[in-house]
């Protein structure tokens, strides 16, 4: 087997790269879309990214391929693609690195995409937050319109593709795929209910693709160099290709690393993140963003690919690995994800938006020192009636970090609610700031 | 068409129901009702509230019933321990962070969360922690709003959105701290249409006209008819010790279908106002006094008796509003024929009902519509001329915006209307192609239509062939019209009419809307009759789903009409000069009818000036309020000898007369309104009669007993059952109206040989009088008379509800022509020309096209002198609705309030002893 | 009024999309450069700009976080009490900033400079603790950093140590 060959980071990592359109031209940008445009038939490339096994790099890990397969055949009317760059997952920061680092990569991805599904208009739905993002996405735009790679007649094959970039503002939910689509109408982003799916019932009722800006940054490469060199990196024939993993927490180096699926926790950790940051072993990891249930250091062999880490009752979501360290409450975590997830709920759906207050006030005043008996067998029960009865995935994962840490650190939670007169543990773990 | 069927199992019930078919609502077919807050048949599913969850078999989650439509083979079960435990906790979610706060909650008795709970939640709560409190906030004078009451189920915003189009509602905020709020600092400002109070499943939006002043239990409900517009919206009026304590209507049930729009929801205080004429009054030494019901009846029998002994029948007359029940209108005309023996009869419907009905009665035979509101929300493409639609008939308005928004119809607005967001909807918003103009450039916009129709060639070949001469005589005249002009006149380009031509000829189902700007306007016969032969040009006439409606301002205008209460109709309605018709007629009534056609309202008021006419018997009506004094009415009907009323409130008119007769309202009696479709339908009495009132045929028929020709009525029914043998097949009482076929043979005849007498009149553009040339220059306006959204008539006008949201009348202008005024809103202007002045205040209103001022007629005391009164001599419509005039800043403070305010004042006609001019 | 200033601006926001009201979060984000906040009458003026009514904007407003609907200071702090910042020391920070400014999270200093808010996870969650104060980031903060950055925006308005384009780990000096 050769050697391992970062693919979406290995620009950003060459010294001196800027991002710029001579930068990524001279590392070989924009050959895969002359490549292609108008000489590779739009069924061709599909096939190609069914053929390569790429899955959604978002969170769902749906296959890329499949997914434009279900826009309707010989659709007249206009189509759309929407760019999924509201990275909002806590844990996750993959996405800001190839925006602002590498922005004409995505940008020959969302080409090639539009070109193999027929879309004429492109948005790429950047979360509000990301500023500098949206500046260095609207330059490379600027310069691929000038250059000609955007715009009418695109390099004179006749095709027309024009990429907007649409800011949000400060909503975790847009980063569901139809609560983008409302948004990006200029509505409330509140999730639709499916069916009607995007693929047909899309942005302004058009039939609709979203990709994660990850997924659609690997497109340049499998245009290049074939379906085939794709489909055997990583964990095949399930999950194929690198993922870019966001390490955070109790590391001694966190940050994106990308990595074949199928590396193992320990590995990640360990060798790439650079190991816990103090002598304080490891205690829990969040191996998928704030949506995935906790694993203990029991789970550090599993392998980093869709499959595995599922069946070890967690999931691959969007990449964020968050590390902690012993010493850590999981109690006082799952609030402050709970937080999150009360303050991000959109309010649509009864049990996300009233479970996630309950929950969360009850999380406090265990927290707090003021915990009750029952508290946690109504806890799991608010959690299983969220779970599963809401319109979108929100309600499952909210539930996640309280139902994981239940499991795994039960005695943590009776401990609290014994000492109800305990100190309150929110002053015990404040941690220093500039430890890394 | 087959709507295709499928089989679905429902908790073991197997049932086909048609594809598409919500699960929910085919559980609702099976008998299962499914627990549900969110959904409502209205609305676009959104499943947020997730109490209708429901097990499908193979399918793994459980699924939302509201938003999941069956397929073929589909198994679902609604009462499984998974599906039952699934409902508890999510009400056990919702009721955390409710209030309990059911003994003060007006929605207490008739709640979904109170009934749901008593359904499924056990009687304790394991929610301990501390419950969302919004902060109190103060909406509107109408509608109360507790928010630690609500759901978020959105139906209210929803509603307002998806069905009204208002969108006034605006869910603020993000997951449990959401609220409904409106917007700005000031009181919500909407429609008041009352449906986010009806639609709310819980106590969260109420109506503050009623609050804590009920129990749902207490209420005596009556299920009747809306008086205030042609639309017969069912509403269920209810009473408590019979005060009317509040009007709604039930979903899915009337022409409505349980919709209502604020007149409707909140204007129901009529009735039981405190200025309402409780007993007889006889005019003595020049005052009106209170007299006995004996003395006053027979006042009037013999005084009655007397003038006709000393100037014959026809020194009398009669005018009745078309308020009134068929059963009030049909004993009206039987009295004035039989008991007094004259035709001098009028209504209400001679404003412009009249107008619709002569010209569907020349073309198509029948004088009602030939399409019902389920046509119009069918329809493919719907065209509206001068309808003002929601504000004149909202409901039908409802039925317009559910035919573009719900099903895409294409739509061709001649409106004076441009698109704007306002407060209040805006059919223009919605238009597809729209027109927007003043009512005297309607005539030439049709015209641009039929010329792009003739130009297009889409005209219906069958047609061409079976009546070459008539296409060709309309071909000719439009041919002799250039676009040149007509571009000119009507402000668009040729194009724009090509294209809605197109539009409108390849519709499936095309239906035409004309309204009051149309019927009560001059050349209102002239454009109904061209848009007829639109229809019949584009080869639509005739087909399902297709035709022409007129739209009725009041609620009983067309059974005015069709009870024969007016000059030239005999009931049915025969030509009072129908030979046969009088033949029939006389042998039911067993007497012989009046000769003669009658005289219309201002042939009435004309000859009672000159003398001829010597007592007039007034029902309802108020000519001397509604017609311009130029019109002379107060004179002529000063001059009579004899004046009576039979009224509810001391109008302009009652204030004159000789007797007064306490009169019930629609609430108090029972009866039968035909709406503007066409449908007759049942009024049922909710209150005892306020005072000594009496429905008005009983006065009449009490009447006619001291008369010595005595037309005598157990009750309402019975009257009914006469007009049924008099207009046999008349009122098939049902939920929808069946509309009648245009008659073939009629048509035939308009298009063979009837169409030529006026063809080339009727294509021609509509010369502008000579006065109005004179008075056009850069700072003359158009005012007119309109209807607001808010009232109905003089008669809403003492509603309090509708007084909170219009207390007076202002003056609407766009923002273009305020600012070339350099007026703004709350300004004070002086409006004149040569025949009068009147001061008033501004109001911006961007939904105007430059160039049109409006002021609403029901506070148009002031505004009607400045109004030119002409009147049809083909139909005696009373045109004077629209003057030119010329707008300035008034000057100074201090300015004298000129507007009558209804609300600010006791009426100042309570009295009975001064008309309002001599007030001020 | 926007449509005066940012004419030309808003006909490019305008021509970017199919339909009308999908402008409203660009525009907003021009009312609030504007003012500092979104006013009514912004509200008012691009409710009428897109054909809306004002309350089909106001609900847009309150959904997203970064719209204000009261004005706030000139530098707004945004300190991110997310897990993944909290785990490494983002509470400190904001005991920090309450020691250095006088303030907690919802409010203005008296001078009208800062405002400090705690926000929900901005994609930083390598370089914690972190906060974005107006457009900026600000990540791997310490009390130094802090102080610094505070001196830098009182007297320069902006301050060298925001973040450039993201990479972590950082790329090696070439």
């Amino acid at each position: 087997m050769p050697p391992f060959e970062k693919i979406l980071l290995k620009n950003m990592e060459t010294p001196g790269y800027t991002g710029s359109l001579a930068d990524y031209e001279h590392a070989g940008g924009y050959q895969a879309w002359r490549k292609v445009l108008g000489k590779v038939s739009p069924a061709e490339i599909t096939e190609t990214v069914k053929k390569s096994g790429l899955r959604g790099r978002g969170g769902a890990g749906f296959p890329t391929g499949v997914k434009w397969g279900f826009l309707p055949k010989d659709y007249q009317g206009s189509k759309y693609l929407c760019c999924n760059a509201d990275e909002s997952e806590p844990g996750t920061f993959k996405d800001r690195q190839l925006i602002e680092r590498d922005p004409h990569q995505m940008i020959e991805g969302i080409l090639i995409a539009c070109y193999a599904i027929g879309v004429e208009t492109a948005y790429i739905y950047i979360r509000g937050e990301f500023v500098l993002g949206a500046q260095i996405l609207e330059r490379a735009l600027a310069e691929a319109r000038t250059a000609g790679y955007v715009g009418q007649n695109i390099l004179g094959a006749g095709t027309s593709i024009n990429i907007w970039v649409h800011r949000g503002a400060g909503a975790y939910i847009c980063g569901e795929e139809t609560a983008l689509l409302e948004s990006l109408e200029g509505k409330r982003g509140l999730p639709r209910v499916k069916p009607p799916f995007p693929a047909t019932h899309g942005l302004y009722n058009k039939p609709t693709v979203v990709n994660n800006v990850e997924t659609l940054a690997n497109l340049p490469h499998i245009m290049n160099r074939g379906a085939e060199w794709f489909a055997a990196i990583g964990s095949p024939p399930k999950s194929s290709g690198t993922r870019i993993f966001c390490v955070s927490g109790h590391v001694k180096r966190p940050g994106n690393f990308e990595v074949p699926m199928g590396t193992t926790l320990r590995e990640l950790i360990f060798e790439h993140a650079g190991g816990m940051r103090s002598d304080k072993p490891l205690k829990a990891i969040i191996p998928g963003g704030a949506s995935a249930p906790f694993f203990t250091p029991e789970h550090l062999d599993v392998k980093l690919d869709f499959e595995s880490v599922a069946q070890a009752g967690s999931m691959l979501g969007s990449g964020g690995v968050t590390v902690m360290e012993e010493g850590t409450s999981m109690v006082w975590a799952a609030l402050r994800l709970m937080e999150f997830f009360y303050h991000e709920s959109c309010g649509k759906c009864t049990p996300c938006r009233e479970g996630s207050s309950w929950l969360v006030q009850t999380m406090r005043r265990i927290v707090d020192g003021r915990g009750r008996k029952s508290d946690l067998e109504t806890l799991v029960e608010l959690c299983q009636n969220i779970a599963g009865r809401t319109v979108c995935a929100f309600g499952d994962a909210e539930v996640a970090p309280i139902m994981s840490t239940l499991k795994y650190w039960r005695h943590e939670y009776e401990e609290l609610i014994q000492q109800a007169a305990a100190t309150a543990p929110v002053e015990l773990m404040m941690p220093a700031m500039g430890k890394h | 068409m087959s709507v295709e069927t499928v089989e679905v199992t429902i908790d073991g019930q197997k049932l086909m129901v048609p594809k598409g078919t919500l699960v929910i609502e085919a559980a609702r077919q099976a008998g299962v009702m499914i627990p549900h807050f969110c959904y409502h048949p209205k609305l676009k599913p959104d499943a947020n509230c997730r109490m209708c969850l429901v097990e499908i078999e193979k399918v793994p989650k459980l699924q939302t019933s509201c938003s999941t439509p069956v397929s073929n083979g589909m198994v679902v079960r609604t009462a499984t321990t998974v599906v039952n435990d699934a409902h508890k906790s999510v009400l056990e979610f919702i009721l955390a962070n409710h209030p309990l706060d059911c003994p003060v909650c007006d929605q207490g008795g008739r709640c979904d969360l109170q009934d749901f709970s008593h359904q499924y939640t056990p009687t304790t709560s394991r929610f301990i922690e501390i419950k969302r409190i919004f902060q109190k906030e103060y909406f509107s004078p109408l509608i109360e709003k507790e928010m630690n009451r609500c759901v978020q189920c959105l139906r209210c915003v929803r509603y307002c959105d998806e069905v009204m189009d208002v969108k006034a509602l605006a869910p603020v905020g993000r997951g449990t701290m959401t609220e409904i709020k409106h917007f700005g600092t000031h009181e919500l400002d909407c429609e008041f249409c009352g449906g986010c109070v009806q639609i709310c499943p819980v106590g969260a939006i109420t109506s503050r006209l009623s609050m804590y002043e009920f129990r749902p239990w207490m209420l005596k409900r009556a299920d009747t008819i809306c008086t205030y517009c042609g639309d017969g919206c069912r509403i269920t009026v209810q009473a408590k010790n019979n005060q009317l304590i509040e009007v709604n209507s039930a979903h899915g049930v009337g022409r409505n279908n349980g919709d209502l729009c604020p007149r409707g929801f909140f204007g129901y205080h009529v009735s039981t106002h405190p200025d309402r004429i409780t007993q007889p009054m006889i005019r003595r030494n020049g005052q009106l006094m209170t007299a006995t019901w004996e003395e006053a009846l027979e006042y009037v029998a013999e005084t009655c008796i007397a003038l006709k002994l000393k100037h014959g029948p026809q020194a009398f007359a009669g005018l009745i509003t078309s308020r009134c029940t068929n059963e009030d209108l049909y004993v009206f005309q039987k009295f004035m024929r039989l008991v007094i023996g004259t035709n001098n009869i009028d209504s209400s419907a001679r404003y412009g009902q009249i107008t619709g009905v002569r010209a569907l009665r020349r073309v198509q035979g029948t004088p009602r519509w030939t399409v019902t509101f389920e046509d119009l929300v069918a329809a493919n493409a719907l065209l509206l001329v001068g309808t003002n639609v929601t504000e004149t008939n909202p409901i039908t308005g409802l039925k317009i915006k559910e035919a573009v928004k719900k099903h895409g119809a294409s739509l061709v607005t001649i409106e004076p209307l441009v698109p704007a967001v306002g407060k209040i909807s805006n059919i223009a918003n919605l238009s597809t192609h729209d027109f927007p103009g003043r009512p005297d450039r309607f005539g030439a916009m049709v015209l641009a239509l039929i010329k792009a129709v003739m130009d297009e060639r889409l005209v219906d070949a069958e047609l061409a062939q079976r009546a070459p001469a008539y296409v060709k005589a309309i071909g000719d005249a439009l041919h002799a019209i250039s676009w040149e002009v007509l571009e000119a006149e009507t402000d668009r380009a040729s194009a724009a009419w090509r294209d809605a031509a197109r539009v409108f000829a390849a519709a499936k189902r095309a239906v035409i809307v004309v309204g009051q700007g149309v019927l009560r306007h001059p050349g209102g016969l002239d454009i109904t009759t061209n848009l007829l032969d639109l229809l019949l040009l584009t080869g639509h006439h005739g087909r399902p789903g297709c035709g022409l409606a007129t739209l009725a301002e009041e609620n009983n205008d067309q059974g005015a009409v069709e009870m024969g209460a007016v000059a030239e109709f005999l009931p049915g309605p025969s030509d009072v000069t129908d030979r046969h018709a009088r033949e029939r007629l006389a042998g039911l009534w067993k007497e012989e009818l009046p000769q003669g056609t009658g005289r219309t309202l201002t042939g009435i008021l004309e000859e009672a000036k000159k003398g001829a006419v010597k007592a007039v018997y007034i029902v309802g009506e108020n000519p001397v309020g509604s017609l311009p004094p130029s019109s002379g009415a107060k004179e002529a009907l000063q001059q009579c000898e004899f004046v009576i009323c039979q009224e509810l409130f001391m109008t302009e008119t009652a204030a004159l007369a000789h007797v007064v007769f306490p009169a019930s309202s629609y609430a108090e009696k029972e009866g039968t309104f035909t709406n503007t479709e066409g449908l007759v339908q049942p009024v049922r009495q909710a209150i005892d009669t306020v005072g000594e009132s009496r429905p008005d045929w009983e006065i009449l028929s009490a009447l006619s007993v001291l008369m010595g020709y005595p037309i005598e009525y157990g009750d309402a029914k019975e009257i009914f059952k006469e007009i049924r043998s008099v207009i046999p097949g008349y009122a098939l009482l049902g939920p929808v109206p069946t509309p009648p076929r245009p008659d073939v043979a009629v048509i035939t005849q308009y298009v063979q040989s009837g169409y030529a007498e006026d063809v080339t009149n009727r294509y021609r553009l509509p010369g502008e009088g000579r006065g109005a040339k004179g008075e056009r220059n850069e700072q003359s306006f158009t005012l007119v008379l309109s209807q607001s959204l808010f009232h109905s008539g003089k008669f809403s006008t003492r509603a309090k509800g509708l007084l909170d949201v219009e207390a007076d009348g202002r003056l609407a202008l766009n923002g273009t022509d305020a600012s070339k005024l350099n007026i703004t809103e709350g300004d004070r202007v002086r409006l004149f020309n040569d025949r009068g002045e009147m001061t008033t205040t501004v109001t911006l209103r961007d939904r105007l096209p430059d160039g049109l001022v409006t002021f609403p007629e029901h506070f148009d005391e002031q505004a009607l002198a400045l109004m030119p009164l002409t009147v049809d001599d083909r139909t005696g419509v009373p045109y004077y609705r629209a003057a030119r005039v010329r707008i300035e800043k008034a000057r100074g403070n201090g300015q004298k309030v000129t507007t009558y305010s209804a609300a600010s004042s006791p009426s100042p006609l309570a009295s009975g002893l001064e008309s309002p001019e001599e007030t001020r | 009024m926007l449509k005066e200033k940012y004419k030309a601006e808003i006909e490019h926001i305008l021509s970017r999309y199919p339909v009308r009201r999908s402008a409203v979060l660009p525009l907003l984000y021009l009312a609030q450069k504007e003012e500092g906040y979104v006013s009514e009458t912004a509200m008012k003026e691009i409710a009428g700009i897109l054909r809306l009514t004002p309350p089909q904007v106001y609900e847009v407003v309150t959904f997203y976080t970064m719209f204000q609907l009261k004005p706030v200071g000139t530098f707004h702090i945004q300190v991110c009490k997310s897990l993944m910042c909290a785990l490494v020391g983002s509470d400190t920070l904001l005991r920090w900033l309450k020691t250095r400014l006088g303030i907690g999270p919802g409010e203005t200093t008296i001078d009208k400079l800062f405002t400090i808010s705690t926000v929900e996870c901005l994609a930083s969650c390598g370089t914690g603790p972190m906060m974005q104060i107006n457009d900026d980031y600000y990540e791997g903060v310490t009390e130094s950093k802090v102080d610094r950055i505070l001196a830098d925006l009182k007297r320069d308005g902006t301050s060298s140590l925001k973040s450039g384009p993201f990479m972590l780990p950082e790329p090696m000096k070439s």
